[in-house]
């Protein structure tokens, strides 16, 4: 502290943080330029597992409501890019990816919102099997085809796009954790009918949120599917994949912001590493990793980073922001 | 017509043991010790592939198998819980931390025994079967397979026996204690750690044994846990979370929705579990026979 | 904000970690096909082959028993041999296998495959496991101009999109090639007049429907039902009595393993014994028979080859299937992929080089001796002419082949019926 910050109350401490994510976001805008391309296809997977969590950590975490609908949406996505990617220009499609499952999700949550906990989660796992099978079905029934092709996009240009998705998100995720809006959401988290009575509209915003969340997952399916090229319901809708974005979140730790960032980057990696060293065990070592995360590191990576300042340095404690994601 | 009716009516008892079987373990597991157990159809799994073992290798009947491989389950089971489960429990400090958290760890339980399963020798990933009481039997004029009868009929016996032991017995007793309120239970002074690391053993110790029926009915793989697992879900929801007696009625249910709906169109049965599991969830979460 | 940078800063250490571990080489533009440039020394000493294959999950127990057995057979046994003769070298290059599991998800498969061409740099890839994987894989190979030769996989669809990827090969026979046709012949010869259809729904089984329905009454057979079963049916007993009631003929299960067993299983204990009883993928492995036992004499399914066809077939399935369980045994994707295998390092040594593209057009345009005698393709797929065999029967216990170009054993219809 200088006499200056007393004085003018300015630091070019807060400098830093704008600094160092403007520099990130150079270094990342410019990654196909300076790197060999398969980093590229890695990142675009990484920022996958990112978009994904992040969105499903937007409505999950501060609500406190485990959804297991990611599937869902980003099989929605998928399905619109195989359907529409020929009449639609790519970012066209990549939108309307994202507002068909915004749509899904407004009727999903006003039907589903009200119920508590555990049901949610199983009704939105439900929701994946379920649309899985009235589509396999009807492609059976009534195209008499399974799975669609869909238009083969290059790696360069779905990784922009992977990237414009990223940072729509991220900004709309600080966005929301700073306005009064974030605000509503995380008195929802701790408290529904408080927030009631205190006069946030529960439902509205829960609703809202939820198709927010939906609306990031569809578009990256959208994009994503460019790159499978081959989808059927089983691949489109997988339920596991569902599980994914509440690990990552986990994992890397609700209580922080940047936590669901940091699982979702490390998990993907891992699992890279894993299936290119260890491809006969590595689904045995990731179910390790799991229970050893769930008993030993229950608040994620965050949880750990924070145990540790507070070793080092004294610092930290019950930070204000801990029941945010 | 009638001979029809019948004998779609019998498939889906038939279909129903079994989901009756496996749905009261995993409510047990869930309604009582409060661990949602996704990795229930894996255990499923280890009870048909360890018989399967024994019957082509060493040559052990199946149901007589089941009498060394049901207690082995059930240790299994019971050590599961009273490490990992139980030492979660202490470390969550909110009730939905503890279902979350264990539900997860369940997960990882899932990939570690299913990735084990593929990599025990003779064991691997392809498709194992053999033929057990294969003979047709004729009741009024319908045709059933023999060991399906018998996989109807144990799962009844079990069912029976088990509700026999939840009614009469003191650990009967204490477990619908612990079911109702965990704490108060143990103010009353019921060892509750025994009682709900026995509740998840006895889960897992059903798991095995519909396994060695499923085993005797249906070609298995070390991959076959996780359909199982799910309408072991539908079932308990259909039942209703927590109660033991209704998830085993639920099964038979399902079954004989599943038999019907796919009399007239197979590609439907799982979307009609899944429309009955949705719909009950929105209207009538405490199920169908829910108090 | 002041709780940011540390994270932050991580976050980027991380970040330029991935960068950093991931950058092989900084030489910008190597040449896509991964082959020398003509000018350069030539200095090489092994052949790198890349594959992602599905080491767990569903897809897994159909890779383990079809493709797998293959290349752990004959990669190391040319490998004792010194490895394949590659005349831009000089010399014979002894062969790595870099293997990536994608459990059985095609995501994964995809982001396998472009690490294997563009990060290790591989000089050939093998196939994923599977049709739809095979669907995804092949616009990958024709963008990297890559040589996919198939395994496990084959489909209609897949011939129809051949044109267009000059890079696929597919060596599985299927339905219209020439599996049905054959099937149609036979029913006909024993005077078969209908037919009972279940399939799966999926595309082998909307694909192998879709044919019978064109290619059976050509032959005098009227399908009189086809009925679509799920792939996670537990029961198809109401199905079975349903076909019996029928009366047809033949009945004809045009599924996976999974059902295949069940509808078995299910039609003995029922007493359902039509006079001709096809399964579709699961008849033709050793571990039908030992699940079933005697019990499988008389079911019909696919198949290629037999031991009894040739000397050099004996010899093949005596290395393969000696010594190990029964379960193993494969009669009809074994001999095709063994003989693409054949293709594959004869085309190498023929074309002197490891360029893909040379490679490819001598597969395309010659002809190979294999162990399924002459082999070649027509429009990219192995040509019937090159199948022995299309139809299987199990005859006391031996899988023999009944229909196609060499067959072993008469074809017995009706069907004896199950054993007690």
């Amino acid at each position: 502290m200088s006499v200056s910050d007393i004085k003018t109350g300015f630091s070019y401490k807060k400098l830093i943080v704008p600094a160092v994510l403007g520099l990130i976001l150079v270094l990342l805008a410019t990654l196909p330029v300076y790197t060999p391309s398969y980093t590229v296809v890695l990142m675009i997977t990484i920022l996958m597992y990112i978009i994904l969590t992040v969105s499903w950590a937007l409505f999950s975490g501060p609500t406190g409501y485990v959804s297991l609908a990611p599937s869902a949406f980003f099989g929605v996505g998928m399905y619109t890019a195989a359907i529409l990617g020929k009449e639609l220009h790519l970012a066209g499609m990549v939108i309307a990816g994202g507002l068909f499952s915004f749509v899904l999700a407004l009727i999903i949550g006003a039907i589903t919102l009200r119920l508590r906990g555990i049901y949610f989660a199983m009704f939105t796992f439900g929701l994946v099997v379920l649309i899985q099978q009235i589509l396999l079905w009807w492609e059976i029934t009534f195209t008499h085809t399974r799975g669609r092709f869909v238009i083969p996009v290059d790696n360069t240009t779905i990784y922009y796009i992977m990237l414009a998705i990223f940072v729509t998100l991220t900004l709309t995720v600080i966005f929301i954790r700073r306005s009064k809006y974030g605000l509503a959401l995380q008195s929802i988290g701790q408290d529904e009918e408080a927030a009631a009575h205190s006069g946030v509209n529960v439902t509205l915003v829960k609703v809202f949120t939820f198709a927010i969340s939906a609306l990031f997952m569809g578009a990256v399916g959208a994009i994503v599917a460019t790159r499978w090229t081959y989808i059927d319901p089983y691949i489109a809708f997988n339920p596991t994949f569902s599980f994914f974005p509440v690990l990552m979140s986990i994992f890397g730790g609700m209580g922080q912001l940047y936590g669901p960032y940091l699982g979702a980057a490390i998990f993907a990696y891992l699992e890279e590493l894993l299936i290119t060293n260890f491809e006969y065990y590595y689904m045995l070592i990731f179910g390790i990793i799991m229970v050893i995360t769930i008993v030993f590191l229950p608040s994620g990576i965050v949880g750990l980073i924070q145990k540790w300042r507070m070793l080092k340095w004294g610092k930290g404690g019950l930070a204000k922001d801990d029941a945010n994601t | 017509m009638l001979v029809t009716i019948l004998d779609v009516l019998l498939a889906g008892l038939l279909l129903g043991g079994i989901y009756a079987l496996i749905a009261m373990g995993l409510s047990l597991q869930y309604g009582v010790a409060r661990v949602f157990n996704v990795a229930h159809g894996e255990f499923i799994m280890i009870g048909a592939m360890v018989t399967w073992t024994f019957y082509t290798i060493v040559g052990i009947n199946p149901l007589l198998s089941a009498v060394i491989s049901g207690p082995v389950i059930f240790v299994i089971g019971f050590f599961l819980y009273h490490t990992l489960f139980r030492y979660l429990r202490t470390k969550s400090i909110t009730h939905a931390a503890f279902e979350s958290n264990s539900m997860l760890a369940a997960f990882g339980l899932l990939f570690i025994i299913q990735n084990i399963a593929l990599i025990i020798p003779r064991w691997g990933s392809e498709i194992r079967g053999y033929t057990y009481l294969a003979s047709p039997v004729n009741i009024g004029g319908a045709i059933f397979a023999a060991n399906r009868l018998v996989t109807l009929l144990v799962a009844v016996v079990i069912g029976l026996a088990f509700y026999l032991f939840l009614m009469r017995t003191r650990m009967g007793k204490a477990i619908r204690a612990a079911a109702q309120d965990a704490i108060t239970a143990r103010l009353m002074g019921i060892n509750i750690n025994l009682v709900l690391a026995l509740c998840f053993g006895l889960g897992a110790l059903m798991a095995g044994l519909a396994g060695v029926l499923i085993s005797m009915c249906y070609p298995i793989h070390a991959t076959m846990g996780l359909e199982y697992t799910i309408i072991a879900i539908i079932v308990i929801v259909l039942g209703g979370l927590g109660n033991i007696p209704g998830s085993f009625l639920g099964g038979f249910i399902l079954g004989l929705v599943g038999s019907v709906v796919t009399y007239f169109e197979p590609g439907l049965a799982l979307v009609a579990y899944y429309l009955i599991f949705m719909l009950l969830l929105i209207l009538r979460p405490a199920g169908i026979i829910g108090k | 904000m002041k709780k940011f940078t540390i994270p932050l800063v991580i976050l980027l250490i991380c970040s330029l970690l991935v960068i950093g571990c991931t950058t092989k080489t900084t030489t910008p533009a190597t040449s896509t096909s991964g082959t020398a440039s003509p000018t350069s020394v030539k200095t090489k000493d092994k052949i790198l082959i890349g594959m992602s294959r599905s080491l767990s999950g569903p897809l897994a127990q159909i890779g383990d028993s079809a493709f797998r057995p293959i290349y752990e057979t004959l990669i190391p046994e040319w490998n004792a041999g010194g490895g394949i003769y590659v005349a831009e070298y000089g010399k014979k290059l002894p062969i790595e296998l870099k293997i990536y599991d994608d459990k059985s998800d095609t995501g994964t498969m995809v982001k396998n495959l472009e690490k294997l061409i563009l990060d290790d740099k591989v000089d050939f890839i093998f196939p994923p496991v599977g049709t739809a994987m095979i669907f995804a894989a092949a616009p990958i190979a024709n963008k990297y101009n890559k040589l996919l030769l198939t395994a496990e996989g084959g489909a209609t669809q897949l011939k129809d999109a051949l044109p267009g990827m000059p890079y696929v090969f597919i060596n599985l026979s299927f339905s219209d090639w020439y599996e049905v046709p054959v099937l149609g012949q036979l029913l006909q010869s024993k005077g078969a007049k209908t037919a009972y259809v279940i399939y799966i729904e999926d595309l082998h089984g909307i694909e192998y429907s879709g044919v019978a329905g064109r290619e059976l009454p050509k032959y005098g057979v009227e399908i009189l039902k086809a009925k679509s079963v799920p792939p996670d049916i537990k029961d198809l007993s109401t199905i079975l009595k349903d076909a019996q009631a029928s009366g047809a003929d033949a009945f004809l299960a045009f599924a996976y393993p999974d059902q295949v067993m069940l509808a078995t299983k299910q039609a003995m204990e029922l007493g359902y014994n039509p006079k001709a009883f096809l399964g579709g993928p699961g008849v033709n492995f050793g571990f039908y028979h030992t699940t079933f036992k005697d019990a499988v004499n008389g079911v019909l399914g696919w198949t290629v080859a037999s031991p009894k066809q040739s000397p050099e077939l004996k010899a093949m399935f005596d290395k393969l299937y000696a010594g190990k369980p029964e379960e193993l045994q494969d009669y009809w994707g074994h001999p095709c992929y063994y003989a693409a295998m054949e293709v594959f390092k004869q085309a190498v040594e023929k074309a002197g080089t490891l360029d893909n593209t040379k490679i490819r057009d001598v597969i395309a345009t010659s002809h190979f001796q294999t162990v399924l005698g002459d082999v070649y393709y027509t429009g990219q797929l192995l040509d019937k002419e090159s199948h022995p065999g299309e139809v299987g029967q199990w005859q006391n216990g031996v899988y023999e082949v009944v229909g196609g170009k060499k067959p072993t054993a008469e074809f017995i219809y009706p069907k004896p019926a199950w054993p007690k």
